[in-house]
């Protein structure tokens, strides 16, 4: 009998060690520094007259003249973004052959868990990629991130639009440098079927209503939505509450002081908007099932069955791979109507909702002792500033249909769609972070619970209101 | 070999055998004690403490999340969910592996093209099981809504995935599907150790084909009867993967899990401290139901 409780004890002891056996290393590359050391001293010598570089007549921190090697982790396993940031890199070796970036492409699927795991284990990559908001705080809080701003005020930069810096920016201090672009949320709708229907590109929530109920009369879906990654329906949520409030409630109900709370009014009337329109069959039946991983949403575009589609900017590159044929003929795109009762009152009505930066580039260089390792510090900046972001790198982003987060850059766009989502971006009087990555991960996990309640009609918007609250309090307790 | 004047045979055998098997077996105690003694010691370890995982300072807070774990609605409505799956995988797979062994057992060779086939879903891995069904249930294109707008005569949506308490019910049965091959070739194996003779005696004295199951079969296979259980149990209590990529614990996590539980704690929502607890929690109440399941159904080991 004693063997077989021990047998039973080790059986659920392996269900413990799910978690302890995550704790793998991150891949470790030690063999790349040796190979070119030899030739390492005489490049040193005469670095200076080794042809010119990139960086040459920049106001910018001098790179150490020592062999170094930079570990680089990014999500890049894909083209495009994969050969132009693998080009970044590749410039940056030519300018400065004694530094050795090891870069490593990590799938997009669990690459946060990875890092975690990474910065516990404490092998932490020099430069990571994320997408800002609770988790970089998160990251600089923990000692994982260097704070840039004295740099940036010194050197030269890109100039990167205000909204980027902001969202780049924690607590007053600037601690990554953006990279993946800039990424708008517009409903793309189908031009074809709105002229076969007679309809109007609607400018208010009021008209967009009429056009759902004339779409509906015809058999086709208003909106296509895959609620079943829950992001994708707190679009709507986020727009409604934006276009009521403007940026002022979300804001209150953040910090949950002065009376403000995820049941104020605009959060109530996003909510109760949102059901009326899935129990008038705005959207598809199954909500909750379509997943926008597989792009379950893009086929019900594609096939006629749906009409428009609220979703992030990188659809245009999508649906353009897809098919670049109907992506011509049918692909339109306008802004998220206004609230008319709102606008009266005096709420802005050009709040944008998405992300500034797409992804942004933070470092972890510092030495044993916890004092931080100007000299790698030095490099990374001058990769992330000059190499990543240099016109090559925007060329190749624009070209994939990425617009750079850099003043300037909507002015060469040809794409129609990519002019509109650019324009009404760059005319925005303030970007609202997708909530899912604004709010703290706790906040975050029922956000999106609470969006497939919603769209399921399983709870009120009170109830789901009240659960923000909760889940904030907490969170901003335990900080 | 000559015998020691103060040891005998036995004494000396004894002792040669403890030394090899000390030697045999210090490679598997090393393995077990860094992959499975120690991470269970750390896990309860970090689950005193407020850590988020990556962090330097991990802030020691005593029992404060035992505490807060006792009263967590999420935690104990996953448990819930566990038990449910639980129930349900003994009441399904063990049955239905059981019917398809017998089937196989009385129809010999000439249903081994059967065994191969019902075998498959088991030899496939579980992340390839769960997209195959995600796809297969889609609520758009998926075989079973499309199979019912045919029948309907017109478009039907059937929502199997997406809503609350159809959710964890389709995948009990996915997990049906997966694990039925399992447990049915372990009983084929059960069928195969029981020595021919005792059919052949049964059959002599007139025993039907049903008496025999009935009456000989199914008692002798007492205990693998309850080893299958017990692993069953353990494994729908700890179940993970292919949840996580089907559901990843939704709809509003009603297919949360108490394993999908702990990695979001831990790994999503950095609240390592916590989701250490919840492991440790898991740990804790997994064996207890499995020690409980085992004194319940005693059942004599030998024929």
């Amino acid at each position: 009998m004693n063997k077989k409780v021990l047998a039973t004890i080790l059986a659920a002891a392996l269900t413990v060690t799910t978690l302890a056996g995550c704790g793998a290393s991150a891949p470790t590359t030690s063999s790349g520094g040796s190979d070119n050391a030899g030739t390492e001293n005489a490049q040193g010598a005469d670095a200076t007259a080794t042809g010119a570089k990139q960086t040459d007549g920049k106001n910018l921190p001098t790179l150490t003249t020592e062999p170094m090697e930079i570990t680089l982790w990014d999500i890049a396993t894909e083209d495009p973004s994969k050969s132009t940031q693998e080009g970044a890199v590749h410039r940056f070796e030519k300018d400065y052959p004694n530094i050795k970036i090891n870069q490593v492409h990590q799938q997009n699927d669990n690459y946060k868990q990875q890092l975690v795991v990474a910065m516990s284990s404490g092998q932490c990559p020099n430069i990571y990629v994320h997408w800002g908001g609770g988790p970089m705080a998160e990251y600089y809080k923990s000692g994982y991130a260097n704070d840039l701003t004295e740099m940036y005020a010194k050197y030269n930069h890109p100039e990167f639009i205000d909204a980027a810096v902001a969202q780049s920016t924690y607590d007053g201090k600037m601690l990554a440098i953006p990279f993946g672009g800039l990424s708008g949320c517009d409903i793309f709708y189908n031009k074809t079927i709105f002229k076969e229907l007679g309809l109007e590109v609607p400018t208010t929530i009021d008209e967009l209503e009429a056009v759902c109920d004339k779409l509906k009369e015809n058999n086709i879906i208003p909106f296509t939505l895959a609620n079943a990654s829950k992001w994708t329906g707190s679009m709507y949520y986020m727009y409604l509450v934006a276009r009521h409030s403007g940026n002022a409630e979300f804001d209150a109900a953040y910090t949950q002081e002065n009376g403000g709370t995820f049941t104020s009014d605009a959060f109530i009337w996003a909510g109760t908007k949102i059901q009326d329109w899935v129990k008038k069959g705005y959207f598809p039946d199954g909500v909750n099932s379509l997943s926008a991983d597989d792009n379950q949403d893009r086929a019900l575009l594609y096939d006629g069955s749906a009409a428009m589609m609220l979703h992030g900017a990188w659809q245009v590159s999508g649906i353009k791979n897809d098919s670049e044929e109907w992506y011509n003929e049918n692909l339109g795109v306008f802004r998220f109507p206004e609230d008319s009762e709102a606008k009266a009152k005096g709420v802005p009505q050009d709040v944008e909702i998405g992300t500034a930066i797409g992804m942004g580039m933070s470092f972890n260089c510092f030495k044993e002792d916890g004092s931080v390792d100007q000299d790698m510090l030095d490099a990374c900046y001058v990769l992330a500033t000059q190499y990543f972001n240099d016109d090559t790198y925007n060329n190749d982003q624009m070209t994939s249909g990425t617009q750079p987060s850099i003043k300037g850059m909507e002015e060469n766009i040809d794409d129609p769609n990519m002019k509109i989502i650019a324009d009404v971006f760059f005319n925005a009087s303030n970007v609202q972070l997708w909530y899912d990555q604004y709010l703290p991960a706790s906040v975050t996990e029922v956000h999106k619970n609470c969006m497939t309640e919603l769209f399921g009609l399983e709870k009120t918007p009170k109830e789901i209101g009240e659960e923000h609250d909760a889940a904030m309090k907490k969170a901003i307790a335990e900080q | 070999m000559k015998k020691e004047k103060n040891v005998s045979l036995a004494q000396a055998k004894a002792r040669s055998t403890a030394r090899a098997a000390t030697v045999f077996l210090i490679p598997a105690l090393l393995l077990i004690a860094i992959f499975i003694i120690y991470p269970v010691i750390d896990t309860f370890a970090i689950s005193g403490n407020r850590w988020n995982g990556i962090s330097a300072d991990r802030v020691f807070i005593g029992l404060d999340n035992w505490k807060a774990l006792i009263k967590d609605e999420m935690f104990w409505k996953s448990f819930r969910h566990n038990l449910i799956v639980m129930v349900f995988s003994i009441l399904l797979q063990i049955p239905l592996g059981m019917l398809l062994a017998t089937f196989l057992d009385a129809g010999g060779k000439k249903f081994n093209i059967f065994k191969i086939i019902w075998f498959l879903p088991y030899l496939m891995s579980s992340v390839a099981i769960a997209f195959l069904f995600v796809y297969a249930l889609a609520t758009n294109g998926g075989i079973v809504s499309s199979l019912a707008s045919i029948i309907q005569g017109k478009k039907t949506t059937i929502d199997l995935l997406g809503t609350a308490p159809n959710a964890l019910y389709t995948i009990i049965g996915v997990m049906a599907w997966q694990f039925t091959p399992f447990y049915m070739v372990y009983f084929i194996a059960g069928y195969g150790n029981i020595d021919t003779s005792i059919y052949e005696a049964a059959i002599i004295d007139g025993a039907t084909r049903w008496q025999y199951i009935k009456h000989i079969a199914i008692p002798l296979l007492g205990p693998i009867f309850k080893t299958a259980c017990t692993m069953s149990l353990i494994g729908s209590l700890k179940y993970f993967d292919m949840i996580w990529n089907m559901t990843q614990g939704g709809p509003a996590g009603s297919t949360e899990l108490m394993a999908t539980y702990m990695y979001k704690l831990s790994f999503q929502q950095f609240n390592m401290g916590y989701g250490s607890t919840v492991a440790a929690g898991m740990f804790l109440l997994i064996t207890a139901i499995a020690l409980l399941f085992n004194k319940v159904f005693k059942v004599k080991e030998e024929y």
